[in-house]
């Protein structure tokens, strides 16, 4: 990969910290593939060292070692206490042991409703057929507190997206718990531009805190439906230190499988 | 009237015209009828894999994808269905990762899916265009713990179960088997899903043990491997060796599979190959990188890739002579004790070279597949 200490933050290595700010130690945490991993392991590198890694293969709090690959993977049941079966796991986050859980997208909309299915209007030919669930479904409809994650653009922060694979505020208000499904719903969303939450009254997409040098103009830009601003002045969101970029590019991610933009 | 009460919007919405198809998934008394019919005598299952695949795998069939995309992945036996050249097989899994090729081998017409896809390597853009081109027709959309539950249903000797998962969600519009209902414990509006238990016709399991009768040993995650062997009609195991009984009954830890529940029992050493086996081997990186990159390119790829990797090969062994032969074993066996254990202090180093051209290698003896 180069030496990439001389490198200024990227866009994913960004996200990678906002991302694991939002673990507290001690907590439990539902993890699916890509960045949330990335996350999961900078946090237990860093501010929170006692957490608890879950896995939807069934790999539970697994012992420090390499990156996961796969969600099925040896890293994640590393020396494990215990490995248990997919429904079990899944039966973690219904009962309550699961203190949050993170999600990535290709399509979202204002309500904070999760595409990963397929981009186009019908169904059965779509324009581009995506993953479809995997376990983020379960997430969403289980989890108390749901972390999303992606990149920025209008194409992907729709008004309305082209498949609901995961349930956020639905049509926003109470139609969420009037849908029966379980816990907070999504408590925030991160990008590249900002890090946004949802009002809760309309449960709308507002902007929390702008991410260095990008205004709430910008922001908007890069979005496909009209976003809350909240009241007063914008925070802007926290950066990491030079020590945590290091952990995250030497221990984390040291092939930058992640956190490494072409050309960057 | 059928005996089945489907989700008739999904049914509308997935334009299935014949019904019967959906059936077998969740015809309890078929599968229960079948499992009282299956042979009871302590007898030796053991045969090739030729003879099990030849036997126990049928046209039509309804087949999972063990393990997890590719984890303990029984992948050296979905080659063998695949030059056995098996038609119009339903794919049922979570995941689904084993399941694209097998549509471009003319083997897989039907999905039932919770994820379609091999994680970090990427999107599967083959499924899609043979989506587009009615090559596969989806039968049902599920997530991966509404798909765990159903299975689960069918190892735990129940109807179903009601779920919380996939309320809200356009997959209720798009599943047959699932129904949104009110929950019959509550007098407060409580909507659940009642999710059915669905009884594949046949799983093939890769296990790191077993012995002649069938009691199987493995570890690292089970998904849903427990739960598909007791819910299925036909059971093959292919396990990296052969043990005797004693062996199973004194070490009996991991031992998730019985004997009662197994068809075939096949010998089949690195019978998850390129994938990974807990304990014994590495995923082979290269080689997904070009099954995702190159393959899934256009169906010409693809078939070239298959060509080179199933149809003109006789067996893992001969799989593995085309990775790297007895040196990619040595490798892939530390690189994967390297990943589980603590032994990376010995220096196990995880660099590879990344295969991203796309493009057939001019020469292939100089790909590592590590």
């Amino acid at each position: 990969m180069g030496n990439r200490s001389d490198k200024p933050m990227n866009p994913l290595e960004m996200l990678a910290y906002i991302l694991s700010k939002q673990i507290n130690d001690h907590e439990v945490v539902y993890i699916g593939t890509g960045l949330p991993m990335i996350a999961g392991i900078l946090a237990r590198k860093t501010h929170a060292p006692n957490i608890v890694l879950v896995y939807e293969s069934g790999g539970q709090d697994p012992m420090e070692g390499a990156l996961p690959w796969s969600v099925g993977g040896p890293a994640t049941w590393r020396k494990s206490p215990l490995i248990m079966e997919m429904p079990y796991s899944f039966g973690q986050l219904y009962n309550g042991y699961v203190d949050k859980a993170f999600l990535g997208f290709a399509q979202i909309d204002m309500y904070g409703n999760v595409n990963t299915h397929m981009i186009g209007k019908d169904f059965l030919k779509p324009d581009h057929r995506l993953t479809g669930s995997g376990g983020n479904n379960d997430l969403s409809s289980l989890a108390e507190n749901m972390i999303l994650v992606g990149l920025q653009s209008p194409q992907k922060f729709v008004p309305k997206v082209d498949f609901i694979t995961s349930p956020g505020f639905l049509d926003g208000g109470d139609s969420r718990k009037k849908a029966g499904l379980l816990g907070n719903g999504p408590i925030c969303v991160i990008t590249q531009a900002a890090v946004f939450d949802f009002e809760p009254e309309t449960k709308r997409m507002r902007v929390k805190s702008l991410h260095p040098g990008v205004s709430f103009d910008l922001c908007q830009l890069a979005c496909g439906f009209e976003l809350l601003k909240p009241e007063g002045e914008i925070p802007v969101t926290e950066v990491p230190s030079k020590e945590i970029l290091e952990i995250l590019r030497n221990e984390v991610d040291p092939r930058g499988v992640f956190t490494t933009i072409p050309g960057m | 009237m059928g005996k089945f009460s489907f989700n008739e919007e999904a049914i509308k919405n997935l334009k299935i015209t014949d019904t019967s198809i959906l059936e077998r998934l969740v015809d309890f008394e078929h599968a229960r009828k079948w499992h009282l019919s299956k042979d009871r005598s302590r007898k030796d299952k053991r045969m090739s894999l030729k003879e099990a695949v030849a036997e126990y795998v049928s046209d039509g069939d309804i087949m999972t994808d063990g393990g997890f995309c590719y984890v303990r992945t029984s992948i050296q036996s979905y080659f063998e269905v695949i030059r056995q050249q098996k038609k119009n097989l339903q794919f049922c899994s979570s995941p689904n990762t084993n399941h694209s090729y097998m549509i471009n081998a003319g083997c897989c017409r039907y999905s039932h899916n919770s994820y379609i896809g091999a994680e970090m390597r990427g999107i599967d853009r083959n499924y899609a265009r043979q989506l587009k081109a009615g090559k596969v027709n989806i039968l049902s959309e599920w997530s991966h713990g509404s798909m765990a539950q159903g299975f689960k249903a069918a190892q735990l000797g129940l109807p179903g179960v009601f779920s919380k998962q996939l309320l809200g969600s356009d997959m209720i519009k798009y599943n047959p088997y699932v129904k949104v209902m009110q929950n019959p414990m509550r007098n407060d509006p409580d909507p659940v899903v009642f999710i059915p238990a669905i009884y594949p016709d046949v799983s093939i399991i890769h296990v790191h043990a077993a012995d002649k009768k069938g009691n199987a040993r493995f570890f690292g995650p089970a998904v849903n491997d427990i739960a598909m062997a007791a819910a299925t009609r036909k059971l093959i195991i292919t396990a990296e060796e052969i043990v005797p009984e004693s062996d199973i009954r004194y070490n009996n830890k991991g031992v998730y599979i019985p004997a009662m529940y197994v068809d075939a029992v096949v010998e089949l050493p690195f019978g998850a190959v390129p994938g990974q086996m807990p304990g014994c081997y590495y995923w082979s990186r290269q080689w997904w990188e070009m099954a995702f990159r190159y393959a899934m390119k256009s169906d010409e790829n693809f078939q070239h890739f298959l060509e080179y990797w199933v149809y003109s090969v006789k067996d893992q062994y001969e799989f593995i002579e085309k990775l790297g032969g007895a040196r990619w074993i040595a490798e892939s066996r530390r690189l994967t004790k390297a990943e589980e254990y603590d032994n990376e202090d010995i220096g196990v180093n995880f660099d590879y070279e990344e295969y991203t051209s796309g493009e057939w290698p001019e020469d292939m003896s100089k790909m590592r597949f590590y």
